[in-house]
């Protein structure tokens, strides 16, 4: 924009300089055209004076000649001495005035003027200024009036030839004014095509510089979508970031929780492993883990997606092979990526983890005074088969006991699942005996040491409390629970109606 | 039905994310088939988006009524099939000649 500019005003300078050298020059040349017209005019003036002049000359003399011979008084004879010495020098004034004014057609007459001014001072002049007058003087004086009358028409035949000058002088002035006129106008339309080119070439620029506006409108519109669409693809990251974000585990004096995510890398940080732990009435707990087929964005929806349908669904009814049943249904639908996980709860009444496998790798079990050992599983991962068909496992526990539920990060490290499973059930030993504050935490720890995570891992842990007290606590809980179970009871009456509705 | 031929898809190694278009176009079926045989005896591991191929086959094969068996070599692999709940999807054996046993019986019926 600062050197359009910048060229703008460049061209209007030049146009200006133009159209002033312009009128300089056609002024200079009107003024010429002008001075010239009058300079011959005043010398075709002078011209015709001089050719005046010499007939006044030749008529004095003439004059003065007959005054004498009439009178014989000397004074007479005055003016044609006078005239005499004034008209050689007059008409040679005239001559030179002849080519340069284009006058030569007047040339005959004029040397005509000569020849008879010469004619008369020598056959009439001549004798009669003598003293003693010749007989003939009557003869001379009409001599001499001959020549004046021949003199008078040399002096008319110059004035004619003048006259012709002065109509062509005239001519030549109109011609000039013509000139000018034609010089004005093709000045005027010199300006106005360079105006007209100035002006095109201005409402060029103005079009371009239009058109530049234009296009960086549209360049920020296109910015402003693409700020847009990334502001709303770093919503659904940030989204997705705090959904993976795993919910904080339960607090419940019957059971004890622990929990690890590790994902593989920075770039597998939005992956598809979750867990979830969530109080149900009745004195249980939901519990859920899982890995969607794949990383990235569309793995973490559906990530997402499995955990909202596996806790609403269990909600309205928690047996663990129906719920995955209808979440493998809604998955299988929408053609989502396939999902493994193990769903089910802990009842704290019975001592029981009830679940159901998908695809899953083996839910692991450690009881107080027993080796750890895997427990059942099987089954078609959710979202496989429109019709997957999914056993409930009931798993009849003690106090003390924990279930160790993970994803296959934790033992696909070497890609030896068998082994994977041996080291994961030492280290599952290892954590009966050491007890520690974070099971899950201390299982991930004792696998990797000196291990490379090649995948995301996410273990998660739901033990019984090993206190018997804790069995009365529950007792005296009951009330509790049962105004739980009874808000519970509401809420699922609300949510299966809802669910009615929407079917 | 007996103008049919058994075909034999055999894939081997570690079958993971990266192979997946040509673990994709290898398991291919048509209908034209009476019988198909994965041999995967020499696959070691599988992760879940091959195994999730397999399970597409094996619904594939489950629409045109072909029937499929596979022969695994490795236990590692076998367990993998195990986690994925493929184990009762098809019928498995552990060697080439029984599997083809199996299925000229399957194919026969």
């Amino acid at each position: 924009m600062g050197s359009d500019g910048r060229r703008t005003a460049i061209s209007a300078a030049i146009f200006a300089i133009i159209v002033i050298a312009l009128l300089v020059v056609g002024g200079l040349y009107v003024r010429g055209l002008i001075a010239q017209s009058f300079d011959i005019a005043n010398r075709l003036t002078d011209a015709r004076a001089l050719a005046i002049n010499a007939l006044s000359y030749q008529v004095d003399e003439e004059t003065g000649l007959r005054g004498y011979q009439a009178t014989h008084q000397h004074a007479f004879l005055e003016p044609y001495l006078r005239s005499k010495p004034g008209f050689g020098p007059n008409l040679a004034r005239l001559e030179a005035a002849l080519p340069s004014l284009d006058l030569l057609d007047a040339k005959p007459a004029v040397d005509d003027l000569g020849t008879v001014n010469a004619h008369y001072l020598r056959e009439v002049a001549a004798p009669l200024s003598t003293a003693n007058p010749p007989a003939n003087a009557l003869a001379l004086e009409a001599l001499g009036k001959a020549d004046v009358d021949r003199f008078r028409g040399d002096v008319r035949t110059i004035g004619l030839v003048i006259d012709r000058r002065e109509i062509q002088a005239q001519a030549d002035v109109r011609s000039s004014i013509d000139r000018i006129g034609l010089l004005v106008g093709a000045a005027v339309l010199l300006v106005l095509m360079i105006s007209l080119l100035y002006g095109t070439s201005q409402a060029a620029l103005a079009t371009r510089v239009e058109r530049e506006r234009l296009r960086a409108a549209e360049q920020q519109h296109e910015a402003d979508v693409l700020r847009t669409a990334y502001l709303t693809e770093k919503r659904i990251a940030d989204t997705l970031q705090e959904a993976f974000v795993q919910r904080p585990l339960p607090t419940h004096p019957t059971f004890r929780f622990s929990a690890t995510y590790v994902p593989a890398s920075e770039e597998a940080k939005v992956g598809g492993d979750w867990y979830d732990a969530l109080e149900l009435p009745g004195n249980r707990v939901l519990f859920a883990i899982g890995d969607v087929t794949g990383h990235g964005i569309e793995a973490a929806v559906t990530m997402n997606r499995v955990r909202q349908a596996l806790i609403s669904s269990a909600l309205l009814d928690p047996m663990p092979a129906p719920l995955l049943q209808r979440v493998s249904r809604e998955l299988y639908t929408s053609k989502a990526p396939l999902v493994t996980a193990v769903a089910g709860f802990a009842d704290a009444n019975t001592y029981e983890f009830i679940y159901a496998s998908a695809g899953h790798p083996p839910p692991l079990l450690i009881e107080p005074g027993r080796p750890p050992r895997m427990l059942e599983f099987g089954s078609l991962p959710l979202g496989a088969m429109d019709d997957n068909e999914y056993h409930t496992h009931r798993v009849q526990s003690v106090p003390g006991a924990m279930l160790v539920l993970y994803t296959d990060g934790a033992i696909e490290h070497s890609r030896d699942v068998v082994e994977g499973e041996l080291i994961l059930l030492a280290a599952a030993a290892d954590a009966a005996r050491v007890e520690p504050p974070d099971p899950a935490t201390f299982i991930h720890d004792t696998i990797f040491a000196g291990r490379e995570i090649g995948d995301d891992v996410a273990i998660l842990t739901i033990g019984f409390a090993a206190d018997p007290a804790v069995g009365v606590r529950i007792s005296a809980d009951r009330a509790q629970t049962a105004f739980s179970g009874n808000i519970a009871a509401r809420l699922s009456d609300a949510q299966q109606r809802l669910a009615r509705k929407v079917a | 039905m007996s103008s049919k031929s058994i075909a034999v898809i055999r894939l081997s190694g570690e079958l993971e994310i990266g192979r997946r278009s040509e673990i994709a176009q290898t398991l291919v079926v048509n209908g034209s088939e009476a019988g198909v045989l994965l041999d995967f005896s020499e696959v070691s591991y599988a992760d879940s988006t091959s195994l999730a191929e397999l399970l597409r086959f094996r619904d594939e094969a489950a629409k045109l009524n072909v029937p499929v068996v596979i022969v695994i070599g490795s236990k590692q692999f076998a367990r993998l099939i195990q986690y994925a709940g493929l184990s009762h999807a098809f019928r498995i054996f552990d060697n080439r000649a029984e599997a083809l046993t199996d299925l000229s019986g399957a194919a026969h019926e």
